[in-house]
């Protein structure tokens, strides 16, 4: 039996969504097993971008011509293209300052003409290439790495929780930092699988995995203004991993 | 007729980097690494931003450094504030640096260079032609990661420190489940410390320039108020003037700048941690002991057995922390009030890398308004240069692929973490 040929790269991002893979410790010996990992340049010295992939999983935001040439090359080799954790799926952190002149932050970091060029605004995958499946999370969780390849190896694609943190956060019986903290959490609009890493320490939601389909941002935005946050705090602490939330949306 | 060899991308190592060499006839001309990292910008990312916010974002800066980053943040934010932290949140803070030391050196032990000892080209191969070798690894990596996991909320990115304290403190009998772990492992990281020792290194050993080593040193613990950068050859100076000995500078073909201590080429991580004489725990310092010969003064060859040391270290040293913590009552005291204020504040720590700056100014409403963030692949850029120079120079006439494949091994020395290095500074 041939075995699947992943591709596994990372375009601007902290390499952490890599690192998950390599963090399943457990199961590393049976995916080397199970997969045979053409393209992974982290993990491997021996990495063919030229050949076919049953899968390419795809880590980072899209903000240089380098890594619009590597996501294009996956994508026209790739029978099924993963966006593979938050910077991917959503821009993530690097993309919450973009409606701020590029031009003007890479001046005050590098001094004036000293700096790269060539980059501009970090975006998600899909706004250039077709995506067939999102991995979220910052960083993603691996049992949702391990479910999604589990279920390449059978030839399909997992289904995923679409309900928001609170759901999970309910469950566990957690406090409730919103409501009986008035703290700014996201977990309300945020996307669950992460079994509320957050709240069950005490700290509120920062929304790393995401905007939850249909979230309710409208309402959200009432309740947080409500206990007294300012607009600019909400929308500054929504748009860390995501820019471009819809403020009006009621779900 | 000069040609040009490039090495593209990197691999095994963590974030993008190329290398460049020119030659011309039997003569290396010129050697340049490039970090391609795309710039995220994250000094830009932020300026403006509420001190509480400061550490959420910025341990995404590298996901395998995150839990370091995240508490020189704190320690930098906690100086800008005068705020004073509990013992046990101090504790908790050393625990989980020495997990991500743990998760981090093995990572790059197991995973990215032993494949070179085992005609490997990855972590794929190496689990058929040394099982039990790379197992042994993925164990001890597994205890580090659970540290992280169970200190920090997550494995990559820990959520549960803050300015001030923590979240919620790990329960009781959670710390003694991974106190069990951490004994298991130990034997293994003795083992691994031994692979490195009697393992021939199949770097060529081409006429590197013993280097300058600098490291962090403080009197005992991360709390310590007093902090020197140390060199070895007699430079040094109090942490908040760190600008005095490691000026940077802007290269043309990299996004991340140099730092060069006194006009100097120094280097920093483990190797240059035990030549500066950290405090070792036993088993550690017997290690240690035994392979002497092979470190004191070595070049950045016997970074990798000197990780092997610390892999050691950072297993005992977990243990003894958790034996301390264990003693202090389980429930979280209130986290220590704040006074928000303008403010400046420095701090350092030992990265798995080594030496790792963070500097926040604060404005009168805790607002950051500059940030200054060097890194250990930062100041290692030029050691690694000049080495990769020095080694391009003494395999002149070599085939391509072995050159190529040696340049790449001493790169892997330095375990360089490029997303790390690729960040944004202003002074």
């Amino acid at each position: 039996m041939t075995r699947p040929t992943l591709a596994i790269a990372g375009l601007t991002a902290c390499f952490g969504c890599q690192l998950t893979l390599l963090n399943c410790e457990a199961e590393l010996p049976t995916l080397a097993e199970r997969f045979d990992f053409t393209y992974f340049p982290m993990g491997s010295s021996r990495h063919d971008i030229g050949g076919e992939f049953s899968a390419a999983l795809v880590e980072g935001s899209v903000s240089t011509p380098d890594d619009l040439e590597t996501l294009v090359k996956l994508r026209s080799r790739s029978r099924i293209l993963v966006a593979f954790g938050t910077c991917a799926c959503w821009g993530g952190v690097a993309a919450m300052n973009n409606h701020l002149s590029r031009e003007a932050m890479t001046e005050s970091v590098y001094g004036k003409g000293a700096g790269p060029t060539g980059s501009f605004n970090p975006c998600p995958l899909h706004r250039f290439v077709t995506v067939d499946f999102s991995i979220n999370g910052c960083p993603p969780e691996k049992h949702e790495l391990l479910t999604t390849l589990a279920a390449l190896l059978h030839g399909t694609l997992p289904v995923f929780p679409q309900y928001p943190v609170c759901t999970e956060c309910r469950n566990r019986e957690c406090l409730c930092l919103l409501i009986e903290r008035g703290e700014p959490c996201l977990g309300p609009i945020t996307q669950a699988g992460c079994n509320a890493r957050c709240p069950a320490v005490s700290i509120k939601c920062e929304g790393c995995r995401g905007p939850v389909t249909e979230a309710n941002v409208a309402s959200e935005l009432e309740v947080l203004l409500e206990k007294g946050i300012s607009r600019e705090e909400v929308i500054r602490r929504m748009r860390r991993f995501y820019p471009e939330w819809d403020y009006g949306q009621r779900s | 007729m000069g040609n040009v060899l490039e090495i593209k991308p990197l691999s095994r190592v963590e974030g993008h980097g190329t290398v460049k060499v020119s030659i011309a006839g039997r003569q290396v001309e010129s050697v340049q690494l490039n970090l391609i990292e795309s710039p995220r910008l994250f000094e830009a990312l932020l300026v403006g931003k509420p001190y509480d916010e400061l550490p959420e974002i910025i341990c995404r800066i590298c996901s395998i450094c995150s839990s370091v980053h995240r508490v020189t943040s704190l320690q930098a934010i906690e100086a800008a504030l005068c705020i004073g932290i509990s013992e046990p949140t101090a504790l908790y803070r050393e625990l989980i640096v020495a997990g991500g030391q743990i998760e981090s050196h093995s990572l790059h032990l197991f995973c990215l260079v032993l494949p070179d000892y085992f005609d490997s080209a990855g972590f794929a191969e190496l689990a058929t032609k040394a099982p039990a070798e790379f197992k042994t690894g993925l164990r001890i990596k597994a205890a580090g990661n659970r540290i992280q996991e169970l200190v920090g909320g997550r494995l990559i990115h820990p959520a549960n420190l803050v300015p001030g304290g923590m979240g919620k403190r790990p329960a009781r009998d959670e710390l003694k489940r991974l106190r069990d772990e951490l004994l298991e492992v130990l034997p293994d990281a003795v083992k691994a410390c031994e692979l490195f020792a009697t393992c021939p290194t199949h770097l060529h050993p081409a006429n590197f320039t013993p280097p300058t080593y600098l490291a962090v040193q403080s009197d005992d613990s991360e709390s310590s108020p007093v902090k020197q950068l140390v060199t070895s050859n007699g430079q040094g100076t109090d942490i908040t003037r760190y600008r005095e000995l490691l000026p940077e500078q802007v290269v043309p073909h990299s996004y991340a700048k140099q730092s060069r201590a006194g006009g100097e080429i120094v280097a920093v991580g483990a190797l240059s941690r035990l030549n500066l004489g950290i405090q070792l725990s036993s088993r550690s310092a017997q290690a240690f002991f035994d392979a002497r010969s092979q470190l004191l003064g070595a070049p950045i060859s016997a970074n990798v057995l000197a990780q092997g040391v610390e892999l050691i270290h950072s297993v005992e040293q977990s243990i003894a922390l958790i034996d301390t913590l264990l003693d202090h009552p389980a429930t979280c005291e209130p986290r220590a009030p704040l006074h928000i204020h303008e403010g400046i504040g420095t701090a350092a720590l030992e990265a798995p890398r080594g030496v790792l700056i963070h500097r926040y100014e604060l404005d009168n409403r805790g607002i950051c308004i500059a940030a200054d963030i060097v890194t250990p692949t930062a100041i290692n850029q030029a050691a690694m240069e000049r080495d990769l120079y020095a080694l391009a120079s003494a395999l002149t006439g070599t085939d391509e692929s072995e050159l190529k494949r040696q340049l790449e091994m001493l790169v892997r020395a330095y375990d360089p973490c490029i997303s790390c290095a690729v960040h944004v500074v202003r002074i």
